[in-house]
C-alpha cells in the first residue's frame, strides 16, 4: 500500500480538519460526525454538521472518549438509512463497535463513510474533568509513548489501535511522525475515491510508518499477555470472581455505556427480575445461606459477559463509566479475547461475517455434545 | 458423603424430543433419577445462558440442556445455535474456573425413552461424585 504524506499544518487536530474541509467542499458528504469539544470545556461529545464554521471547534481525535461513538451512530440511524452522506470521524475501536451493531441491525451502513485515526488510547475520564488543561498536556505526552498509566487500562493493551482489522475508508497514520506530517491512507475503493476527488495521489512510501506501527504493536501486545496472564489468576474461581465485582453497586452504567449492549428490554432492568415475589427472595435465601440485595450481581456480569463478550471491542468504556472503579473492561476484554479466539472471530473486522452465536455449522462442536448413552 | 449427598439437577428439555422422551421413560416403567427437577421448553435455544448461569449461582448441583438430535429440531436449526451458545457458555465457565462439568448437553429424541433414562441417570451419579455445589452456602456470590 502506498499513502499519502500531508505536512502538519500548526498541529495534528488542524490538519485532519483540513482533509475534512476539502471533502466537504467537493460535495463528498453532507454532514460529518465528530468529535467536538464541550462549551464548558471540560469534555467532548459528538456533533452532526454540515456547517464550516462548527467544524472550526471540532477535535478529530479528542484525549477521552465519554461517548463511544458507535453509540453516536446508532442514535443517528436507528429508523434506517440516513438518506444524508455522512463521513464518521472515529477512532479504530468505535468504528469496529458500529460494525457490530450493524450486524445487529442496530445501525444501518449504507451512506455511511469511516474516517479512523490511528488511536494512542484514551485519558480515563473522570481524570480528564477535573484538570483539562494539564489533562491536554499530558495527552501531548502519551502521543509520543503510546502507552501511559493515565491512559484507560485497556487502551494499554489494545492491539487494534492502527487500521488493521478496522475496515474504515480513509485512514489517518500519525505514529511516529505527529510532529511533522500525517499520512493519509486509502483502507476501502471507497476511501481511494473519495482521496481522488480531492485531489490526492496516494504515491508516497509508509514504511517508516509501518515499522512504527509494528513496534507499538510489539509493546501493546506484550502489555496485553501481561495483563492477560494476571486476569487468569485474578478471576479463576467464584471467590476471586466476586472480590472483583464486590464493590460492584449494580447501577448498570456498565451496560449502558458499552456500544454494544442495545437491548431496550435488558433482561437485567426487567421486571422479571426486579419485581419478584418476597417469597421467592425467601427461598433463595435458604439456598444460598443468605441473600445480598441488590441482588444478582455475578449473574448481571456473567450473562452480560455470555450475551456480548464475543463483540467486545475493548474500547474500555464501561469501566470509565463506572463509579467503583470495578475493573469491568479488563475483564471484558480478557473473557472477550477467549471466547473471540475459540470461534476466530475478530469483532468488527470483516463486514460480511455474522457473529458466532448468529451462526452455525452442521458439523462442528461435538466435544460440547454429550457422549453418553450413544 | 457421596453416600447422603441428594444433588438437584436442574434439567431444560425440549417439548418436541426430550419432554417426550421422560414421558416414555416413566411409562416404560424405566429408573429416572429423583433429584432430576424438570422444565419444559419448546426448544434447546428458548434456553440462555442466564438461565443456566442462574441456576448454577443459585445453588443447582448440575445443569442438563436436552433437544432434538442435531438436524431434528422441530423448527429447523434451533439446536445448532443452542450448541454454539453452549460451548460459549462452557467456555466462559471453563476460564473462570466455575465447575463446567456441572453442565451438560444431550440429545435425546422422543422415541429414546431409554437414552432418556441412560443419560440422566449417568449424568445423576457423576454430579454425585463432583459433590455439592460450592455456592451454596454463599449469599455473596449471586
Ligand atoms: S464490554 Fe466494555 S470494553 Fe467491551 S465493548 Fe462494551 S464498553 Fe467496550
Ligand atoms: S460494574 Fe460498575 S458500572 Fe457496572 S453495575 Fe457495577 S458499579 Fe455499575
Ligand atoms: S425443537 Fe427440540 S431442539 Fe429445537
Amino acid at each position: 500500500m502506498k499513502g499519502k504524506i500531508i505536512p502538519l499544518k500548526d498541529n495534528l487536530n488542524n490538519t485532519i480538519k483540513e482533509v475534512i474541509k476539502s471533502l466537504l467542499e467537493k460535495g463528498c458528504f453532507d454532514a460529518i460526525l465528530v468529535p467536538n469539544r464541550v462549551p464548558s470545556g471540560e469534555s467532548f461529545t459528538y456533533l452532526l454538521i454540515n456547517d464550516q464554521d462548527f467544524l472550526e471547534s471540532c477535535t478529530p481525535l479528542p484525549p477521552i472518549m465519554p461517548i463511544q461513538g458507535a453509540r453516536a451512530l446508532r442514535n443517528l440511524t436507528r429508523r434506517g438509512k440516513t438518506s444524508l452522506k455522512v463521513l464518521c470521524v472515529m477512532r479504530p475501536c468505535e468504528i469496529r463497535a458500529a460494525i457490530e451493531l450493524s450486524k445487529l441491525r442496530q445501525v444501518e451502513l449504507e451512506n455511511i463513510s469511516f474516517m479512523s485515526i490511528d488511536c494512542p488510547g484514551a485519558l480515563v475520564t473522570k481524570d480528564y474533568i477535573d484538570k483539562p488543561k494539564d489533562s491536554d498536556i499530558l495527552y501531548e505526552e502519551v502521543l509520543d509513548q503510546w502507552t501511559s498509566e493515565h491512559l484507560r487500562p485497556t487502551c494499554n493493551t489494545c492491539v487494534n489501535f492502527s487500521y488493521e482489522n478496522t475496515p474504515s475508508d480513509i485512514h489517518i497514520g500519525i505514529i511516529g511522525q505527529q510532529k511533522n506530517h500525517i499520512l493519509l491512507l486509502p483502507i476501502s475503493d471507497k476511501g481511494n475515491a473519495l482521496l481522488g476527488k480531492i485531489d490526492i495521489q496516494c504515491s508516497d512510501e509508509i514504511s517508516s510508518w509501518q515499522t512504527n506501527v509494528k513496534e507499538i504493536l510489539q509493546k501493546k501486545t506484550d502489555q496485553r499477555n501481561n495483563s492477560f496472564s494476571e486476569l487468569q489468576n485474578k478471576t479463576a474461581g467464584a471467590e476471586n470472581l466476586d472480590n472483583l465485582f464486590s464493590d460492584c453497586i449494580n447501577c448498570h452504567n456498565c451496560m449502558r455505556v458499552c456500544p454494544i449492549c442495545y437491548c431496550r428490554q435488558c433482561f437485567f432492568e426487567s421486571s422479571d427480575e426486579v419485581r419478584i415475589e418476597a417469597e421467592n427472595y425467601f427461598i433463595k435465601a435458604q439456598n444460598k445461606g443468605g441473600i445480598k440485595f441488590p441482588a444478582n450481581t455475578i449473574l448481571f456480569h456473567l450473562g452480560r459477559i455470555s450475551h456480548m463478550a464475543l463483540s467486545c471491542v475493548n474500547c474500555g468504556a464501561c469501566e470509565d463509566g463506572c463509579p467503583m472503579d470495578v475493573p469491568v473492561a479488563q475483564i471484558f476484554s480478557y473473557i472477550g479475547d477467549t471466547v473471540q479466539k475459540m470461534f476466530d472471530y475478530i469483532p468488527g473486522k470483516d463486514r460480511n461475517e455474522p457473529i458466532p452465536i448468529l451462526t452455525y455449522k452442521e458439523d462442528e462442536l461435538h466435544e460440547y455434545e454429550d457422549s453418553k448413552g450413544q | 458423603m457421596a453416600n447422603n449427598f441428594k444433588p438437584n439437577i436442574i434439567g431444560f428439555l425440549c417439548n418436541w424430543c426430550s419432554y417426550a422422551a421422560a414421558d416414555l421413560a416413566g411409562s416404560s416403567k424405566l429408573e429416572v433419577p429423583a433429584t432430576l427437577t424438570t422444565i419444559r421448553v419448546m426448544c434447546s435455544s428458548r434456553v440462555d445462558p442466564v438461565h443456566i448461569i442462574s441456576a448454577y449461582l443459585q445453588g443447582a448441583d448440575g445443569v442438563l440442556i436436552a433437544g432434538c438430535h442435531p438436524g431434528d429440531c422441530h423448527y429447523q436449526t434451533g439446536n445448532y445455535y443452542t450448541r454454539r451458545r453452549f460451548a460459549l457458555l462452557h467456555k466462559i465457565m471453563e476460564t473462570f474456573k466455575l465447575d463446567p462439568e456441572r453442565f451438560r448437553l444431550s440429545w435425546i429424541s422422543a422415541s429414546e425413552g431409554k437414552r432418556f433414562s441412560e443419560v440422566t441417570k449417568e449424568f445423576a451419579e457423576h454430579i454425585e461424585k463432583l459433590g455439592p455445589n460450592p455456592l451454596k452456602n454463599k449469599p455473596f456470590i449471586e
